[in-house]
């Protein structure tokens, strides 16, 4: 029974993974950088929270209005930083997307101070039900559902839109792409807002339960986020979603595996497990295998 | 239609291309011939945008285009067929030929489609495949059909025949004698110098980065300095 | 022997000299002005100075991995919060463990104490064993993946220290660690790393690494293992890192999670990267700007009166400061602020005559004149027998088997896709064969490039591979210190100095070898191929990108090169000019199979030979290439 409401926790919690870990991983994918950065759409959309729920506004437009924010800012980041960037080596592209957290780390506290700053959160966050002996809450429930629909059209978008298909051939093969027509600027602005939808609609789903702001609460989901995406082999975006979904269950099971006084452990024994895997399958569990004629 | 002008290009320290000149009038079809190594490749990635030119200009339908983005040469009608094809493996048919639609309006995709699938019967029958499963001559097929998706004023192809099997390779060649018939403007980049000569309406000899001989496709073939170029002075 | 060792110390010796002295004024005009500023007031500044200090180790530290194998490391200060957390639970007096930590405690930790100063050296050792541990897993992976690792290993620590509260006591931390006594332990150690990181970069193993640093596949090519020089700086940089940890503890007094997490290790980072990575002396400036920078934007923030008016109070300008800096110099000056300047270097030049001299005593009897040349040694037969590949059912190379006379030039040509480039990695063992074998002398030549070079083979690229970062000299001497250690046997040849002479680079020698010209270049990349002592020469297009009149000079120059080294020699080119004038004999690829062999007049008669170039007929019926 604990089994099966573990796994229920997991995969309401590895929802926010996944949907962060598919933008990490198409970046990735178009540009080869990992974007630690990608955690500040979570802030943004935390603090746009705040601010509407101080003014009492509908969270029907509030989380819309989240979501947006997202968006923009990680359009916003394309632009001013790593379009400069772009053909840099790994190594740069990588401190580059450090700095620009760390900037808005500073940002937010010099505007609104490093103290966490509440919302409260709406009433089905928290509410439960039982279903054959199981306390189930509603909002794993919710985490779950809204995340096989994002999977499910992200999945269409890649394959049925023309945005969606230049943004796989340009993983493929970016100068191939542009030879084609597709342009570079459009297609990378485009991967950019499309991972800051996800990071917003995951990052909803995240705050919503969580309900308070603060400048560095960013950090740990990307944190997770990056972890999964490298653990389904960056690039690939089914990899994301799985890897995340397993990292969610994973974490809840190791959480409840270990004896009392290093429970709090449970984070450094995944490092472990991640450092071991990259070691042993340093391409990640699954890679995007291109489809050849032998 | 397509003038190349004093073009020079450089990787680093190395210069690959030196000075080359060259023109391709309306419904030409012009062959660039040369050894390996002789700057060929180099030639077509700047006319096209992918590499900048040290120095000198690319002209296109009247306009200095030196310099300009690929996507932006693709929209306005000069469509290149990559050395190697370069295929996207993970994409089908269909989705490699929509994905080249990308500069032409909306009304005209499925039209462009539909003539690549008469054109190209053979990709028809592979439609929904990955193109990682087509064989060597059916991807080159695709890649140029995929070229032909932007509907382009000129159209360069970069070793079209390179790594195919003898009977590919003269279905590759009646293709280009189609094109040509059908009025296309062509620029083509080939290995087997005398085949494509045989064919051409004018040829260049690329050498060590420079070009070195110009002329008819049959002055070319009787020319002493093309013989030299590939195997040296005897 | 003796005198190629002291030649290399003759080359390497005063620069590392110069470059300690001139590191080590840098410093001692830092500690000056930081006392300078320090007398003006107050205990606070007295920290600031302790600090720079600290965080300047770490910097160093972090440069002797990361500036030397440019492979990027987040988890050094893992290796740092090991040392201060050893160093703190073994020094704590009883009195003071038994309220901070739980009867749980484990490894009786709670019942020792030890010397505080042994307690630091134990806290290093045991810091560098994990480096040591942890490296044997970086070193063998390279680019993001080591990076991740090493991010993991900062994740590992600090959830131990945040959450195994029995042996940390959590975020609780430590506090009461008994301090050495004296304010000059901060200056001792920046001296220390200084003197480590200067002494490691001219060492065999730093060269090494930066060897791969430039460039990993050419660095195989000279015969060197990209993973012992990987790691042992990884070892290195984790002792002087560890050495940053003891003292920032001690400095401090008491030792949290929070001191070596995510936040410091950006810091860290970001003073390397905004001063220049790449040498000590960037490491130093950029500790020094971004404290600076800090120190007054916190000035700032605290609401002083400055410039006629009141500024607001604001938390958080340091950071913003920190980001902008970092931000700015990686988008604008990606190799920091110093680049790749090193008052080292400065010094050096500025002492040229003087070091002239210096070293022409110390290698002075040695020296050789041309004709003091030991006649080189003879070479070796290069047999291929059948070789063959095939990737996926397709077959790339099929039956491939030529012979190399002992010191002959021999060339191996054939039309784009004939499968000139994949008998070159078969023979340098970037693949390995299907089918067949590379004999050369008598034994086979097995293995990875690295371990081929040693046996023997030395190769230059089509693309030019030079160290471009490395001067001129270097880019020899590195290949020199490696036949130094593995073709000893063959003795003889020409050293680096006859080597740079052969090759007209001789004016050249101090200049970055990516500020030369091509043909330079080239002529530099093949010195460096020769200065492995080989006994066998692979040049992958020689002539590429050349003019014909450089064609033909680099004709004779090859010649001159392989003669002195008494090397056979194989050339891969397209241009027929250069391969009829300077080959003995010719093999012909065409289709990955060989289609004819014989004297340059003799292919170049060949029908096959024509048809295959000029595409006449048709090629043989073969399998399509994709």
């Amino acid at each position: 029974m604990s089994v099966i409401q573990n796994l229920i926790d997991g995969l309401g919690v590895g929802a926010t993974y996944a949907l962060l870990a598919i933008g990490v991983s198409m970046l990735f994918g178009v540009m080869h950088l990992v974007n630690f950065a990608h955690g500040e759409l979570l802030t943004v959309g935390a603090y746009v929270m705040y601010f509407l729920r101080e003014r009492e506004v509908a969270w029907i437009v509030v989380v819309p209005a989240a979501i947006a924010a997202a968006v923009l800012l990680s359009m916003a980041i394309e632009l001013v930083a790593f379009r400069r960037v772009r053909n840099a080596s790994p190594f740069t592209l990588l401190l580059t997307s450090f700095a620009i957290e760390i900037l808005s780390h500073s940002v937010w506290r010099i505007w609104l101070g490093s103290k966490q700053r509440t919302f409260a959160a709406p009433d089905i966050a928290f509410k439960t039900f039982e279903v054959g002996g199981l306390t189930v809450e509603w909002w794993d429930v919710i985490s779950i559902v809204v995340a096989v629909l994002a999977f499910a059209s992200t999945g269409w978008i890649l394959r049925n839109t023309l945005f969606g298909i230049s943004l796989r051939a340009s993983a493929e093969d970016f100068d191939a792409a542009r030879l084609m027509g597709v342009k570079a600027n459009r297609v990378i602005s485009g991967a950019f807002a499309f991972a800051g939808l996800l990071a917003g609609v995951g990052g909803s789903l995240y705050l919503l339960r969580r309900g308070s702001a603060d400048p560095r609460m960013g950090a740990d989901p990307l944190l997770k986020a990056v972890i999964a995406a490298i653990i389904g082999g960056l690039g690939s975006l089914k990899g994301a979603v799985i890897g995340g979904l397993a990292l969610g269950v994973v974490e809840v099971f190791v959480r409840t595996a270990l004896p009392s006084g290093i429970e709090g452990l449970s984070d450094a024994f995944v490092f472990v497990a991640i450092a071991v895997l990259f070691v042993v399958r340093p391409q990640g569990l699954f890679t995007v295998t291109t489809a050849e004629r032998v | 239609m397509l003038a190349v002008e004093n073009l020079t290009t450089k990787y680093g320290a190395l210069t690959a291309l030196r000075d080359a000149s060259l023109h391709v009038g309306q419904g030409e079809l012009v062959a660039l011939v040369g050894p390996n190594g002789a700057g060929k490749t180099t030639l077509l990635s700047t006319v096209v945008g992918l590499l900048r030119p040290a120095s000198g200009r690319v002209v296109f339908n009247g306009v200095d285009v030196t310099g300009r983005d690929p996507a932006s040469l693709v929209a306005s009608g000069l469509a290149l067929v990559p050395e190697r094809r370069r295929i996207f493996k993970d994409l089908s048919v269909k989705d490699n030929l929509l994905l080249a639609s990308v500069t032409q309006p909306k009304r005209f995709r499925s039209d462009r489609l539909d003539e690549m699938a008469s054109l190209f019967p053979i990709l028809r029958e592979k439609w929904d495949v990955s193109a990682g499963y087509l064989s060597g001559g059916q991807a080159q097929q695709l890649a140029v059909a995929r070229a032909l998706m932007s509907d382009p004023k000129v159209l360069l192809l970069d070793e079209p025949c390179l790594g195919l099997a003898p009977t590919m390779v003269d279905v590759i060649f009646d293709l280009l004698v189609s094109l040509k018939a059908n009025g296309r403007t062509v620029l083509v980049v080939e290995q087997q110098a005398q085949r494509v000569l045989g064919i051409a309406d004018r040829g260049y000899v690329l050498r060590t980065g420079s070009i070195v001989a110009e002329g008819t496709g049959a002055d070319l073939l009787s020319h002493g300095d093309l013989f030299a170029s590939y195997v040296g002075n005897v | 022997m003796m005198e190629r060792h002291r030649a290399l110390l003759g080359t390497a010796g005063p620069q590392a000299v110069a470059s300690l002295v001139a590191n080590l004024a840098v410093l001692a005009g830092v500690v000056l002005g930081g006392f300078a500023y320090a007398a003006g007031g107050g205990s606070s500044r007295d920290a600031l100075v302790a600090t720079l200090l600290t965080n300047m180790v770490m910097v160093i530290g972090f440069h002797v991995f990361v500036g030397n194998t440019g492979v990027l490391s987040f988890g050094h200060l893992g290796l740092a919060s090991i040392a201060a957390y050893v160093m703190a639970l073994l020094s704590i007096p009883l009195a003071r463990k038994s309220v901070i930590l739980t009867a749980k405690a484990p490894f009786g930790i709670r019942e020792i104490v030890v010397d505080p100063r042994l307690a630091a050296i134990i806290g290093i050792a045991v810091a560098t064993l994990v480096a040591a541990l942890l490296g044997l897993v970086v070193a063998r992976t390279s680019g993001l993946a080591a990076t991740m690792i090493t991010l993991a290993l900062l994740f590992v620590v600090l959830q131990v220290a945040n959450n195994w509260k029995d042996l940390t006591n959590g975020t609780g931390g430590l506090s009461s660690i008994p301090r050495l006594s004296g304010a000059s332990w901060p200056v001792a150690g920046a001296v220390l790393a200084i003197v480590v990181a200067v002494w490691f970069r001219h060492s065999r193993s730093g060269r090494l690494a930066v060897a791969t640093r430039e460039d990993e596949l050419a660095a195989a090519a000279m015969g060197i293992d990209v993973f012992r020089p990987r790691l042992i700086a990884f070892v290195v940089s984790g002792a002087v890192v560890g050495l940053g940890g003891i003292l920032q503890t001690q400095s401090l007094g008491s030792l949290g999670p929070r001191q070596f997490a995510f936040e410091p290790t950006i810091l860290i980072l970001a003073m390397l990267v905004v001063g220049g990575m790449r040498t000590v002396t960037g490491a130093i400036f950029g500790t020094v700007f971004i404290t600076a920078g800090k120190e007054f934007t916190r000035f700032l923030g605290d609401g002083p009166h400055f410039l006629g008016f009141t500024w607001p109070k604001v938390d958080g300008f340091p950071d913003l400061f920190l980001a902008a800096a970092l931000l700015a110099v990686l988008l604008v000056r990606s190799s920091g602020l110093l680049g790749e300047f090193d008052a080292g270097e400065l010094l050096h030049k500025f002492m040229h005559r003087f070091m002239r001299r210096f070293t022409r005593r110390l290698s002075a009897v040695p020296s050789a004149t041309s004709a003091d040349v030991i006649a080189a040694p003879s070479g070796l037969r290069l047999v291929t027998t059948d070789l063959g590949v095939t990737f996926g059912g397709f077959t790339a190379v099929d039956g491939v088997s030529f012979e190399v006379a002992p010191g002959s030039i021999h060339g191996l040509i054939g039309p784009n896709g004939a499968g000139k480039t994949t008998v070159v990695n078969l023979l340098t063992g970037i693949y390995q064969p299907t089918t067949g074998c590379v004999v050369l002398g008598d034994t086979e030549v097995v293995g990875p490039p690295h371990k081929r070079a040693r046996q023997g083979i030395a190769r230059t690229f089509q693309n030019l591979r030079v160290f471009g970062s490395l001067a001129v000299r270097e880019n020899i001497a590195i290949a020199d210190l490696v036949a130094a250690k593995y073709r000893a046997s063959r003795g003889g040849g020409p050293g680096v100095e006859e080597l740079l002479r052969l090759s007209g680079l001789g004016d050249m020698a101090d200049r970055r070898a990516s500020t030369l010209d091509y043909g330079n270049q080239r002529r530099l990349e093949i010195a460096r191929a020769a200065a492995l002592r080989p006994a066998f020469l692979l040049l992958d297009e020689p002539t590429s990108g050349m003019s014909e009149t450089e064609s033909l000079e680099m004709v004779n120059h090859v010649r001159r090169i392989a003669a002195a080294v008494g090397a056979g020699v194989l050339v891969i080119d397209h241009d027929l000019g250069f391969i009829t004038t300077i080959c003995d004999r010719i093999t012909v690829l065409d289709q990955g199979r060989v289609i004819a062999e014989g004297t340059p007049a003799e292919v170049q008669r060949n029908q096959h030979v024509i048809d295959a170039y000029l595409g006449t007929a048709a090629a043989q019926p073969g399998d399509e290439v994709r």
